[in-house]
């Protein structure tokens, strides 16, 4: 644990699991639920006890582990239960059954303003935190400068903290978790509250942490973090765990499911309620053109083929029109418009400029436009239909179909995706910084990406760029 | 079931966390106020004032003659009495409802729950600490001074154990039952009349109308702690063995109820509260 370099283990592959710093084996944790809670002696004995056993299963039957010095994070739909598992690690619940083992000094930041008392000042709640955390008094007081200056709150250290806004909880209470020296560091989804700068703060501290050697287990909804900071994943569904591994594969493997569930469920709408809708897309987008030819339909087919709701970023994707023509025509051009949902016009594909014209007869048809790679960002986009020919517009419709696009993994900002590869060209080595660096990024892990790194929110490998 | 996560903890580790607790109640309890600390003594007094009134000037309640041969003094009888039931009081009534507005605290980290307990009692001790010293100092000013006195300090351990166990159960089994804070504050009403404080035991009679008083207050153990005391400042003669032993199974009692309920209901607080 002294030497920073041995610490960063590569992966969590089976291979270097060697000391296991949280230990979780077969844990299931049920809650009383809340509506049949007997609070008072009234209740009890005008509705009596046979009711009360009301379960709520929130964790079944989970088991894992977390090395030494790795950093993991806990995924899973609202509900399934992420924060119940980090309250069992804090020790805050106790499981019904199961084990939980951890070795070393456990810090927890679970909610905002954790282990805050209201009443108190922010100094007077660093005193009491730190005695919660086992710190005596001389050690606090060594330790509350710093404190005092990572929270970065001015004055309002003796401002009751009832008084803070929420930023300001997370940045006294992350400031009081963190600087203790925690062996175990604990953290739900709340670094999310803290502004810009204070969110680069966090996570360079998280990294610093790392290198130290302190175990991480944090929960986060973002998951281009996750897949950034952890090692491994934890993905739970409904309390049981579904799958464990390095963060990378786990994130893929939920964002998948995630895409399949929707998908899913919005055919089922959509088979649902079909006539409503496109009864609805006639009537009220803004509809222009002389109306020899009319645009029906619009159908997005995925990569399989297939008519979908959703379309992937990256996949094959098919946009087919369907129009109805009161006579044949010649020289027709179909256009599509691609809008965000803030009115910015991002691609306005046609079947114009060049290409051989698409002959049209009078009834109905259907035409294609295929892309190999979507290029789109995940999102929801307005699509606007046309159908044109010279100057003359037959048919137009200003966003009239919805068209939801969805990434497979991970987020690159923007609103279009660029595919490429990267390749190191030539460069300067500088012998003994490379030395270090080597030691830290151990060879293999992320080969490529980490050139497009710098457009996440957080400088996070400067210390040895 | 094992879980590590929550170390080994023993009262004496927490000494830090309960201190700091009992120092949040001192700071909270007279804030904003413009006499401060002087209400823990201005409280005090007031009630001697006006039960010496109630009792000696117009009931002529006879107090038993000092230890030092003098004759009584209702207010001084009264007064010993009196230091040990508001520290009882006092105890049970904020105690009980320490984990209460701990509560927030336990739900996202974990400490033993008997921490802001105990610094609530702690908080209470300091604040009559300056009524007993007031006690004292007339008692030494009056000349009834003995070396029963050290008795005090034996005393105040067992007694400081007794409320201590009493007050954790009752505050472990508000969170489950929240009527029971108010049920207390009537049954300390109670108490207050069934416990020697405005009158010694001798004063009851043995039956009345075929309930046998005397008997029932004798077995209330606050009979016991309020009598030992004023037995060693007041009477100035030391408790019996009987009494000792009396006292330290009383103290048995409460610290084994408390850690009954400790153990049964007091590990998974966080999620009551
Ligand atoms: N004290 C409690 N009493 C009753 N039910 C509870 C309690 N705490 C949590 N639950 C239930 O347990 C389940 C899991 O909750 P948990 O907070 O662990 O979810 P989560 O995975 O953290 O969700 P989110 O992503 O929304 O934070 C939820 O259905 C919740 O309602
Ligand atoms: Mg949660």
């Amino acid at each position: 644990m002294s030497d920073p370099g041995l610490s960063f283990t590569p992966s969590a592959s089976e291979a270097l699991v060697e000391e296991p710093s949280i230990t979780v084996r077969n844990v299931s944790k049920a809650f009383r639920m809340h509506t049949e809670r007997r609070d008072s002696l009234k209740e009890r004995f005008i509705r009596g006890r046979s009711r009360g056993h009301h379960t709520f299963q929130a964790l079944d039957g989970v088991s894992f582990t977390i090395p030494r010095g790795q950093t993991y994070a806990l995924i899973g739909h609202n509900g399934s239960g992420k924060s119940t598992m980090l309250k069992l690690l804090a020790g805050v619940l106790r499981p019904d059954s199961g084990d939980v083992i951890a070795d070393g000094r456990i810090s927890a930041l679970l909610e905002l303003g954790a282990g805050f008392h209201g009443e108190l000042t922010g100094r007077e709640n660093i005193y009491l935190n730190a005695a919660i955390l086992g710190l005596t008094r001389r050690e606090t007081e060594q330790a509350i400068d710093r404190i005092i200056d990572f929270a970065d709150i001015g004055e309002f250290i003796d401002a009751p903290v009832k008084t803070y806004s929420s930023g300001m909880y997370l940045r006294l209470g992350f400031a009081i978790a963190v600087t203790v020296d925690p062996q175990i560091l604990i953290i739900d989804e709340i670094i999310a509250v803290g502004d810009e700068q204070f969110q680069r703060k966090c996570f360079d501290y998280l990294h610093s942490l790392r290198r130290k050697g302190t175990t991480i287990v944090l929960v986060s909804h973002a998951l281009g973090i996750v897949e950034e900071m952890c090692e491994g994943a934890i993905w739970l569904d409904h309390g049981r765990m579904r799958k464990v591994g390095p963060a990378r594969e786990i994130v893929r493997l939920y964002l998948d499911e995630v895409n399949a569930t929707e998908i899913k469920l919005a055919s089922e709408a959509a088979g649902a309620d079909a006539p409503d809708a496109t009864e609805e897309a006639d009537a009220s987008p803004a509809r222009g053109g002389s109306g020899e030819v009319r645009v029906t339909d619009l159908e997005f087919v995925s990569a399989a083929g297939v008519v979908a709701p959703v379309l992937l970023t990256g996949e094959r994707a098919t946009f087919r029109l369907h129009y109805e023509a009161r006579k044949p025509l010649e020289d027709v051009v179909f256009g599509l418009g691609f809008f965000t949902e803030t009115g910015i016009n991002v691609a306005g594909p046609n079947s114009g400029s060049g290409l051989p014209p698409v002959p049209v007869l009078a009834g109905r048809g259907t035409v294609d436009f295929q892309v190999e790679r979507l290029t789109l960002s995940p999102g929801s986009y307005g699509v606007s239909t046309a159908v044109v020919s010279h100057s003359h517009t037959f048919d137009y419709i200003d966003r009239g179909f919805q068209l939801a696009v969805r990434g497979s993994a991970g987020g690159e900002p923007g609103l279009a995706r660029m595919f490429g590869g990267w390749s190191a060209g030539p460069a300067t080595v500088q012998p003994e910084s490379s030395e270090t660096s080597r030691s830290l990024d151990p060879p293999g892990q992320q080969p490529i990406r980490r050139p497009s790194e710098p457009a996440t929110p957080h400088p996070t490998e400067t210390a040895h760029a | 079931m094992t879980t590590t996560v929550r170390g080994q903890s023993t009262i004496w580790s927490m000494r830090g966390l309960i201190w700091n607790f009992a120092r949040r109640d001192l700071k909270s309890r007279f804030k904003g106020t413009a006499l401060g600390w002087a209400w823990s003594l201005v409280v005090p007094l007031s009630t001697l004032l006006i039960y010496t009134i109630v009792f000696a000037v117009i009931f002529r309640i006879e107090p038993p003659p000092l230890g030092n041969g003098r004759p009584g003094n209702f207010t001084l009888f009264l007064f010993a009495g009196l230091v040990v039931w508001t520290v009882f009081a006092n105890g049970i009534n904020t105690g009980i409802l320490s984990l209460l507005t701990t509560g927030g605290l336990l739900k996202k980290v974990y400490f033993p729950s008997y921490a802001p307990v105990l610094g609530s009692v702690i908080a209470v001790l300091a604040q009559s600490a300056i009524e007993v010293g007031v006690l004292l100092a007339i008692m030494v000013v009056l000349g009834n001074t003995s070396w029963t006195y050290l008795l005090v300090l034996p005393w105040a351990v067992l007694f400081v154990c007794f409320l201590s166990g009493l007050v954790h159960a009752l505050a472990v089994l508000n969170v489950v039952f929240r009527d029971l804070s108010h049920i207390i504050s009537v049954v300390l009403q109670l108490l207050f009349y069934l416990t020697p404080i405005i009158y010694s035991l001798s004063f009851i009679p043995e039956a009345w109308q075929g309930i046998p008083l005397r008997r029932i207050i004798g077995a209330n153990p606050l009979t016991e702690f309020v009598t030992a005391f004023r037995n060693c400042v007041y009477d100035l003669t030391p408790p019996g063995f009987a009494t000792w032993i009396a006292l330290a199974a009383w103290t048995a009692v409460a610290v084994g109820f408390g850690v009954l309920v400790h153990r049964k209901l007091g590990l998974d607080l966080g999620e009551r509260l």
